[in-house]
């Protein structure tokens, strides 16, 4: 139910939020479209010029960007299935009846890993998996594998970093999933139990269809922070050995911060920034419709 | 519920469910056993198990190496944020929820996708500007760069909880003469605070665990934790002791609020996608 | 310590004391302080062995001239970010911290100031300043650009070899590897297998990439990044040679290299892992400290081994340098305090506290040589090396981001040595093309 009120009651109650979040917002973003106009580099401040479009010409024939944003879709692609295939398992466990306590207690340590500082999360892979010293390896010891030097390698880094993806995500979906199942009508789901004893049918064609909901919700959020992912490698690996780690935000981070060429990393990071709004656009029309 | 649950089971979802809980809380369990560790035993391989803890880490990061004053700093930056995305954002929130205005779905979408940009986007620009605005290293920078995350969950879920308090409460004071500012301040805020307070908690969270806007703009006195963990990273030594005092001392606070506000964490991080 | 070496440090305590006594009139750190008394000086200090050593001393410092130096400690990883958003931001640091390789780019930026406004004060120089006994070497690459003097050396580093006596001779040899190929064919396959390795070789993708791993075997096999022309040299057949021969020995070292940074490298030697390593001077504290290294009675030192065209041993340390950001007190306050950290009279306790002066007085004190294992090799590599062993110039950090991912992949198998330093090269050329060295703009200066 809403009101049509006076404009200027309008432009009181929304003004100081849109002129703040466009402050911060849209008017950095300006700047940065006309930087990445320009080669500006921290070190070369005096000589800075416009170019145009040079800069985008560069990232976009650049071999480096490319692999990172492919590197970036990798992730994704490898990671996230795994997230929502064990985050059913987990929501579906969570969802049976019984054992209440132990389930809210299940629950509550569910909630932990998303929590968790993304800067700290790759401080303790750094120390949990280190070859030597991680305490990781020596569990892998106790069941026979020998040593796997998670951090030196690219292969080993990169799989490295999908695991503590998968530790700090899955949590989070299984919560997701489970939000999902409770919206199954009660009745609908037992008289359904009452037909079948197959629990795979029950979840085909009862759950299912009230679970998609939240399985696209979850696709929505895990692109954006997967685009968005720089604290936990920054910490773990700082995007190598090689390249191995550096993911599209890592790799914008190095141009900036370290090559400190801030024409090139704003015209990347405008790239970038066109790739997440064609993406959030399409997922947000085609999830969220609810406010008109 | 319809089939009475059998023994054996049980046995293995209790299993499972433990197996689950050691998964999400083992890395934690040994963040905090190493801290208290010497570099020696820090450094002992195999790693051990059992050993004699000691406090000396937490003594040394926090007054020797300076994560003392970047915790207060954090906690300076989290609060101011989170009161003004609050400020800012209730109204906003509210005007989203009761009025009706051309572009207001545009707006909203405008709000939400904040959500997904990466602050590298807006780190360098920033930092340019911070600089010809002498804002750099203060804790204002921080607290406004924070409002892109704070104020878009803030509008989400106080929206949501606007919307849910019934319209008859705001016609009533209406008839009886009520301004719409004395209805949102009066009968609607008091009333959506539980939203409030779940939005608070989440904004705090996600300003405390902040890294990349902290690290490129403030460098030294409004150094924040986050970024001061990073700095531990030297090449020379790798004091892994008291990384991980840093960290736990960083993250105890974090999941405090989570448990905090556990049924709400996964609505805040789906922006209210998932109730 | 010695009986000898007692003597001689008190025999020098009283030399400087009469030294100060007779410059008392003239000149005393109290009084060039005076006017500058309460002034605060901010700097940049990296958690390394010479720092430390002089946080330590600072004490005395600050209580003779009530001058406080305010130190923010980071990793090296940010310092030279960190420099550089500041002085862009006209931040407030007032010293700037300076590798060898960061000084061109500092230098052009005009971020620094020459020693010269302070030398030719005489209210704040030092009679005992004596800029001839530093290692003229190391005072040219550390501190001066294009023939100008900007910083003076504080913290300073030679590649030395260090190696674990035991295991070699447990192996049956007497004495350390004296080239190169050597090392590779001799000691190499005696001294690898069950789990230990030859040698380590910090090759992580950062700085260390690039000057602890690339430049290192580019130098005594004779080649080098750029020639006369400032064209890449990286496909001559000697710096092939030389990049071909990391590859080739990196089958002596522990697997996951590329990952070692300095502290895996030293700890792996110092865990008894691995018989040798080639290191900065500045880990000899860490690896003879029995707290730190399991082997501290095994370890020695000697120069980095010969390449078929000598010793060019690794070169790297740091200085520091007024930045033009402070104004007139902190200018001044700050270099007093350089030169004092840096003094002639301060080495001999800088050594002792951890860290590597870079005055060659303090070497030729009877007895430094016998307690510091590290000395003689030290001096010896200070002799000859090479100061463009990296280049200075102020596009060394960009081309240096380029050696460290091409290097890496090098390694790592990904891409093949001639086609690795071909990429390395188009891109360096390109870079060098855009600052202007080829049309002439830019003097041919590294």
């Amino acid at each position: 139910m809403t009101a049509r009120v006076r404009r200027r009651t309008i432009l009181a109650f929304l003004g100081p939020a849109v002129t703040a979040l466009a402050a911060v917002g849209i008017l950095p973003l300006g700047y940065a479209v006309w930087k990445s106009l320009h080669d500006f580099n921290l070190t070369r401040i005096a000589r800075q010029k416009f170019v145009g479009l040079d800069n985008y010409v560069a990232v976009l024939g650049d071999p480096v960007f490319w692999a990172a944003v492919g590197r970036t879709a990798m992730l994704f692609v490898i990671a996230v299935p795994i997230q929502i295939a064990l985050g059913l398992m987990i929501a579906l466990v969570l969802h049976r009846p019984g054992l209440g306590f132990w389930k809210t207690l299940t629950r509550l340590s569910l909630v932990l890993p998303m929590a968790t500082t993304y800067a700290v999360v790759g401080l303790l892979a750094q120390v949990m998996l280190n070859q030597k010293y991680g305490v990781v390896n020596q569990m892998l010891g106790w069941i026979g594998i020998d040593p796997i030097n998670f951090i030196g390698d690219p292969t080993n880094a990169f799989i490295a970093v999908v695991l503590w993806d998968i530790w700090q995500w899955t949590p989070f979906v299984a919560l997701v999933l489970l939000a999902g199942l409770s919206t199954v009508p009660p009745e609908i789901e037992e008289a359904a139990r009452l037909e079948t004893k197959s629990g795979w049918t029950i979840l085909r064609h009862v759950q299912l269809p009230f679970l998609v909901p939240s399985l696209v919700a979850v696709l929505i959020l895990r692109t954006a922070d997967t685009l968005k992912l720089f604290d936990m490698p920054f910490t773990m690996t700082r995007g190598g050995p090689g390249s191995a780690t550096e993911f599209i935000a890592v790799l914008i981070e190095r141009v900036g911060n370290r090559q400190f060429d801030i024409g090139m990393a704003a015209a990347q990071s405008i790239i970038m920034l066109a790739i997440t709004i064609v993406l959030a656009r399409l997922y947000i029309r085609l999830f969220y419709r609810e406010v008109r | 519920m319809a089939a009475p649950v059998r023994r054996p089971h049980l046995w293995a979802e209790g299993l499972l469910l433990l197996l689950i809980g050691l998964f999400c809380v083992f890395p934690f369990y040994w963040m905090v056993t190493t801290s208290l560790k010497t570099q020696v035993v820090a450094l002992e391989s195999p790693p051990v198990w059992w050993f004699t803890p000691t406090l000396a880490n937490y003594w040394e990061v926090l007054f020797v190496d300076r994560v003392g004053p970047a915790l207060i700093n954090s906690i300076i930056v989290a609060v101011c944020t989170t009161a003004l995305a609050v400020g800012l954002g209730t109204p906003a929130a509210y005007a989203l929820a009761r009025f009706e205005f051309r572009g207001k779905r545009d707006l909203w979408f405008w709000f939400i996708t904040n959500r997904f940009v990466s602050p590298v986007v807006l780190a360098f620009p920033v930092f340019l500007i911070a600089r010809e605005v002498g804002l750099r290293d203060t804790h204002l920078a921080l607290i406004l760069m924070y409002l892109t995350f704070t104020l878009p969950i803030v509008i989400w879920i106080c929206t949501d909880q606007f919307r849910s308090i019934p319209y008859e409460l705001d016609e009533a004071a209406m008839l009886e003469g009520a301004s719409q500012w004395r209805i949102f301040r009066s009968i609607c805020l008091p009333l959506a605070m539980p939203g409030v307070a779940v939005s608070s908690i989440l904004s705090f969270i996600f300003s405390w665990n902040e890294l990349l806007f902290a690290y490129i703009l403030a460098p030294k006195a409004a150094k924040t934790a986050p970024a001061m963990a990073v700095t531990f990273m030297e090449g020379y030594d790798v004091p892994y002791g008291k990384i991980m005092a840093t960290a736990t001392l960083i993250v105890v606070p974090v999941l405090i609020f989570a448990l905090l506000a556990s049924k709400h964490l996964v609505r805040g991080l789906t922006m209210g996608a998932v109730k | 310590m010695t009986f000898k070496s007692h003597i001689s440090a008190v025999a020098l305590a009283a030399a400087s004391l009469a030294g100060l006594a007779g410059a008392a009139q003239a000149w005393s750190l109290e009084e060039a302080a005076k006017p500058y008394a309460g002034t605060v000086v901010d700097v940049v200090f990296l958690d390394r062995p010479g720092y430390n050593a002089i946080r330590e001393m600072l004490p005395e410092f600050e209580a003779a001239t009530g001058i406080t130096i305010n130190i923010t400690t980071m990793p090296y990883e940010n310092a030279l970010g960190e420099q550089v958003r500041d002085f862009v931001a006209g931040g407030d640091l007032d010293l700037a911290l300076i590798d060898l390789v960061w000084i061109g780019n500092f230098a052009e930026n005009g971020w620094i100031v020459p020693i010269e406004e302070f030398t030719s004060n005489p209210d704040l120089v030092d009679p005992e300043l004596d800029l001839e006994d530093f290692f003229p070497l190391v005072l040219n690459a550390f501190g001066a650009w294009n023939g100008v003097v900007y910083g003076l050396p504080i913290d300073n580093y030679s590649g030395l070899l260090f190696y674990n006596r035991c295991m070699l001779e447990e192996a049956g040899f007497d004495r350390p590897p004296e080239t190169w190929e050597e090392l590779k064919d001799v000691y190499g396959p005696a001294l690898t297998g069950d789990g230990r390795y030859a040698f380590a070789l910090q090759s992580k993708r950062n700085e260390t990439q690039s000057a602890d791993s690339f430049a290192r075997m580019l130098w005594p096999f004779g080649g080098s990044f750029l020639n006369a022309e400032f064209r890449s040299n990286l496909n001559s057949p000697e710096s092939q040679a030389g990049l071909q021969f990391r590859q080739e020995l990196m089958a002596y070292m522990p697997p996951g290299i590329v990952a070692y940074d300095h502290a895996e490298t030293v700890n792996a030697l110092a865990q008894g892992d691995v018989a040798m390593i080639t290191e900065w001077s500045a880990f000899y504290t860490t690896l003879v400290s029995p707290e730190t290294s399991k082997v501290a009675d095994c370890i020695e030192v000697a120069p980095e081994p010969m390449g078929p065209a000598g010793r060019k041993p690794a070169l790297g340390g740091f200085s520091l340098a007024v930045a033009t950001q402070a104004d007139e007190a902190e200018r001044a306050a700050g270099w007093l305090f350089i030169q004092w950290a840096t003094s002639k009279a301060n080495a001999e306790t800088y050594l002792r506290k951890g860290g590597v002066p870079a005055r060659q007085s303090v070497y030729q004190i009877p007895g430094i040589a016998e307690e510091f294992k590290f000395v003689p090799a030290l001096v010896e590599s200070w002799q000859e090396g090479v100061p463009e062993f990296r280049p200075r110039f102020a596009e060394w950090p960009t081309i240096s981001e380029i050696v460290q991912e091409w290097g890496t992949k090098m390694m790592l198998g990904e891409v093949s040595i001639e086609d690795g330093a071909r990429e390395i090269g188009t891109r360096m050329e390109a870079v060098l093309e855009d600052a202007g060295y080829y049309s002439g703009e830019k003097p041919l200066v590294q």
